[in-house]
């Protein structure tokens, strides 16, 4: 026996015709939908025209973050940025940036992205468009001419342990890994930081006081000297259970004398970074955690030219 | 007066099984295996080998060392249903060779699903109407995730429909001989579902004391024996909580013995409310329908439980005690929700709200929220005669459909509750809440008919709430066939679909079962003999063993040994694709399983 139910009312009435409305929107969202992805043909046209406009330097940022499927067609050389938050991101090594944009996708608000992105940027030329993408060039006012990059030179550099009280003893060269003892390494490799993809060094601590020293040999001269470091992947965020913060100072290799002090203390997502005033050519590199355990460090270290022209 | 639908509601209802389950059948071969599938395939195996044994030496069959050793794998979860996956196995594909073994495995878990809708209608004719009845039951199934859950053989859906079926039989026992009964052996069969099933006394309990209220009204012999009846529980639950606090859940669990204070309660408990039920049958038989539900629950449910789990029979208390805490303690998986990664408690409050409200199509939200909202007010409007006269006010049989709309919700909205694998957790209240919104599209239906009836004459009255119930059954229907089989990405308008979703941060997917989508491409592509790395798959040999992915191809434990690597797009595990990255040395893939523009699973190849 059904419920007792009141007679029909306007405010079923007026309920009925709001259900039908929303179906409606509903059906209409879905028609509308499809129109707004783009097409294989608009991909392949955007990276035609990167092919033949872009220039050593250039970088491709994604807008929004996440439509990485534009990387099955860009030109294999050129790099593409996508990740959560990059719209914040300095690209400070590429002095252009390519803004490939889907603006029409749903909950892809321009404001937010234009607040982000915009300041220390000018556009170059008119925005094109490739059925619903865009494409816009920008020179990054941001951008720093990057003398020096610890990454890169890793491979001519000098990886010890270093004990208190004892002789730093070497570290293996082992391919491109430098291994130590009791477990510590350091590499060079593209590791994510936040969700941030950084090719950065990897370093491994070997806990307690020792620390990995990497030491860089007839480093530029540059305006500044600029050092990140945060854990690698989904360990940054944990606290407790007898985490330590990771250290990483910057040394001058010839004097010893401190050049920047960073701590990357437990359940930090993200660099923590300290910029000083270049100088020594020979840099130390001090990577040091008393629990080793999940303090996977990835370590930026630049010598970099003033700030960009915006 | 009985509960019982209509004949031609029954029909209706079996109509409603039978084509839910024939739409299953057809759709499920696309619809890959998600992480924990192939762990409950190998269970059920496991389950069927036991069987055979059992049949050639029923002595050593039955001993623990050979019950532990059958049932030990995946213990966290019953093994009621991977009994049924298992013989249906046997059967479908063993013996008979009809079906390739996923589809064999995953054809029991396809008729509880579609079990779902037959009792919705069943239950909604009988408390709403025909057209209720109706959309409820085609609303529940065209909701993209629900159809999705549906394929697996999982248990997130199978508990979902026990947990229907126990609460129908619960409403159906009031005024039904012989549902008590019923109620105790499908309670029992949703113990050996999925642990989900522990909390339905408790949201049962207030209906029981309230209808025992009602129905011994007026007769005191029977109040006074349902009094004791809940009095003895009540004392039961008291003092073993008593001896929980006084000897540690630890020393609770380790004196528990055949001789001890916890048998001589639990017995006494047991005696005491089959000599309460008998007395009371005979007293009044109004009071005993209200109160035996519950006694055929607690006698039956656990005792079912034993009876079907062998891995219970030598350590019935230490093991359950394990089962619990294993629940109890559940690891945190990250989960991704308004662009946090959630990895551990406190979660957001609001999390199980809004997830529902972006996964579902919004045709079936609105119907759904209107009318709980409606239950809501009507509820307040029982207790309140002022508002009588302007609402009608909700009848126990709405409340007991409002109440399990919530139950589950409420209990994974806990900030400490795990929160991933998204809706599956909270799909028991998903059809409650059909219910309502079947309620309230035959409402609408009805007063958008009365209103249109002078202004378009040749219009049928009886046409509007199908044509309406049908317009709100659209955007879901195509919703799903867009993202089938690919379910667990599936988002609805108020999120912006599934772009939009992606632009909000929220989870694109579960684990596995995406990979389907790249399947074929490997199969095209890949060398022979190439290693694959397939990223966050269990299932490399299930996909083999199913003629998914071709024989020769060999699995890769990472990107370092692999000559193919297949990510899954997690918030999580961008790490890996970084791997991936490092070790081929591209950052650019060959292929992928993009849904609306959306990566899911991107497939590199060394170069």
């Amino acid at each position: 026996m059904p419920s007792p139910e009141p007679r029909p009312s306007r405010l079923a009435a007026a309920e009925g015709a709001g259900f039908l409305l929303v179906a409606l929107l509903g059906l209409g969202f879905q028609a509308w939908l499809p129109t707004v992805l783009p097409k294989d043909g608009d991909e392949r046209a955007v990276a035609d025209v990167l092919q033949r406009e872009a220039e050593p330097g250039d970088v491709v940022l994604l807008h929004p973050w996440w439509t990485e499927r534009a990387r099955l067609f860009l030109p294999e050389g050129l790099p593409v940025v996508g990740y959560l938050g990059d719209e914040t991101d300095a690209l400070l090594e590429h002095p252009r940036i390519w803004v490939l944009a889907q603006p029409s996708l749903p909950r892809t608000p321009a404001s937010a992205f234009a607040a982000a992105f915009l300041p220390g940027r000018t556009r170059l030329g008119e925005e094109r468009h490739f059925g619903p993408l865009s494409l816009s060039l920008y020179r990054n006012g941001r951008a720093r001419g990057v003398r020096f990059s610890a990454a890169e030179a890793l491979p001519t550099a000098r990886v010890t342990l270093a004990v208190p009280g004892s002789e730093p003893v070497p570290c293996v060269q082992d391919g491109s890994t430098f291994r130590c003892l009791s477990g510590a390494h350091a590499e060079a490799g593209i590791h994510e930081v936040f969700y941030q993809p950084v090719r950065c060094l990897f370093v491994v601590p070997p806990g307690g006081p020792g620390a990995v020293e990497l030491t860089f040999e007839g480093v530029p001269a540059s305006a500044a000297l600029r050092l990140e470091a945060g854990i690698a992947w989904e360990h940054a965020w944990k606290r407790g259970g007898g985490l330590t913060p990771l250290h990483a100072s910057l040394l001058d290799a010839d004097t010893g004398a401190p050049l920047a002090a960073l701590s990357v203390e437990p359940g930090t997502e993200g660099f923590v970074a300290a910029e000083v005033p270049g100088g020594p050519r020979r840099l130390r590199l001090r990577v040091q955690s008393d629990n080793a355990h999940e303090r996977e460090a990835c370590l930026v270290l630049r010598a970099l030219d003033a700030g960009g022209t915006p | 007066m009985s509960r019982a639908p209509l004949r031609t509601d029954r029909r209706i209802a079996l109509g409603l099984f039978l084509g839910a389950f024939a739409v299953l059948f057809a759709t499920e071969a696309a619809v890959g295996f998600v992480r924990d599938e192939s762990v409950y395939f190998a269970a059920a195996e496991q389950a069927v080998r036991w069987l055979r044994y059992l049949l050639q030496s029923p002595v050593r069959g039955l001993s623990d060392a050979v019950t532990t050793q059958a049932f030990d794998f995946n213990h966290e979860h019953p093994v009621g249903m991977k009994l049924l996956f298992g013989l249906s196995f046997q059967l479908f594909h063993e013996t008979l060779g009809l079906l390739r073994p996923a589809t064999a495995f995953r054809l029991p878990a396809l008729a509880m699903a579609a079990a779902i809708p037959a009792v919705l209608h069943a239950w909604g004719s009988v408390l709403y109407g025909r057209k209720a009845g109706l959309f409820a039951a085609l609303c529940f199934l065209a909701a993209p995730r629900h159809f999705f859950h549906a394929h697996l053989a999982c248990f997130d859906m199978p508990v979902a429909a026990a947990w229907l079926f126990v609460v129908y039989a619960f409403w159906r026992a009031e005024t039904d001989e012989g549902w008590w009964l019923w109620t105790g052996l499908l309670w029992g069969a949703a113990l050996a579902t999925k642990h989900n099933a522990l909390f339905l006394p408790p949201v049962l309990l207030p209906f029981v004391v309230l209808r025992a209220y009602r129905a011994s009204t007026g007769k005191p012999a029977a109040r006074e024996l349902a009094l004791k009846a809940l009095l003895l529980l009540a004392a039961t639950a008291g003092l073993l909580c008593l001896l929980l606090l006084l000897l540690t859940p630890e020393g609770f669990v380790q004196s528990w013995a055949f001789l001890s204070p916890q048998t001589v309660l639990v017995a006494f408990l047991a005696v005491g409310l089959l000599v309460l039920g008998v007395r009371l049958r005979k007293t009044d038989v109004a009071t005993f329908r209200a109160v035996a539900p519950l006694g055929a629950m607690l006698l039956l449910g656990p005792a079912i439980l034993y009876a079907v789990w062998p891995w219970l029979w030598y350590h019935p208390v230490d093991r359950f005690a394990a089962y619990l805490e294993f629940h109890a303690t559940h690891v945190h998986y990250a989960w991704t929700y308004l662009g946090t990664v959630l990895r551990e408690p406190p979660f957001p409050l609001s999390y199980v709200l809004v997830v529902t409200a972006l996964t579902l199509p919004i045709s079936l939200v609105a119907p759904m929220s209107v009318g709980l909202l409606s239950l809501g007010v009507r509820s307040i409007a029982a207790w309140r005669p002022a508002w009588r006269a302007r609402v009608t006010p909700a009848s126990a049989s709405e409340a007991l459909v409002g109440l399990n709309a919530l139950a589950s919700i409420v209990l994974i909205s806990f900030p400490d509750v795990p929160h991933f694998g998204g809706v599956k957790h909270w799909l028991p209240s998903m059809p409650f809440l059909a219910l309502l919104a079947g309620r309230q599209v035959q409402l609408a239906g009805e007063g958008l008919a009365a209103w249109l009836r002078p202004r378009l004459r040749r219009l049928p009255a009886t046409a509007v709430t199908p044509l309406l119930g049908g317009v709100l059954l659209l955007p879901a229907v195509t919703l799903t066939a867009h993202v089938h089989p690919y379910g667990t990405s599936a988002y609805g308008e108020l999120a912006g679909g599934i772009p939009g979703a992606a632009s909000l941060g929220m989870q694109r997917q579960y684990w596995s079962n995406n990979v389907t989508g790249v399947l074929p491409w490997l199969n095209a592509h890949a060398p022979r003999g190439a290693r694959i790395w397939l990223h966050e798959v269990v299932s490399f040999h299930d996909y083999q063993r199913n003629g998914m992915l071709r024989e020769d191809l060999r699995q890769a434990a990472g990107p370092a040994d692999a000559d193919i690597a297949v990510v899954q797009y997690h918030q999580e595990f961008r790490e890996q694709e970084l791997a991936v990255w490092q070790a081929f040395g591209t950052t650019r893939p060959v292929t992928g399983l993009y849904i609306d523009e959306t990566p899911q699973v991107v497939v590199y190849q060394r170069r």
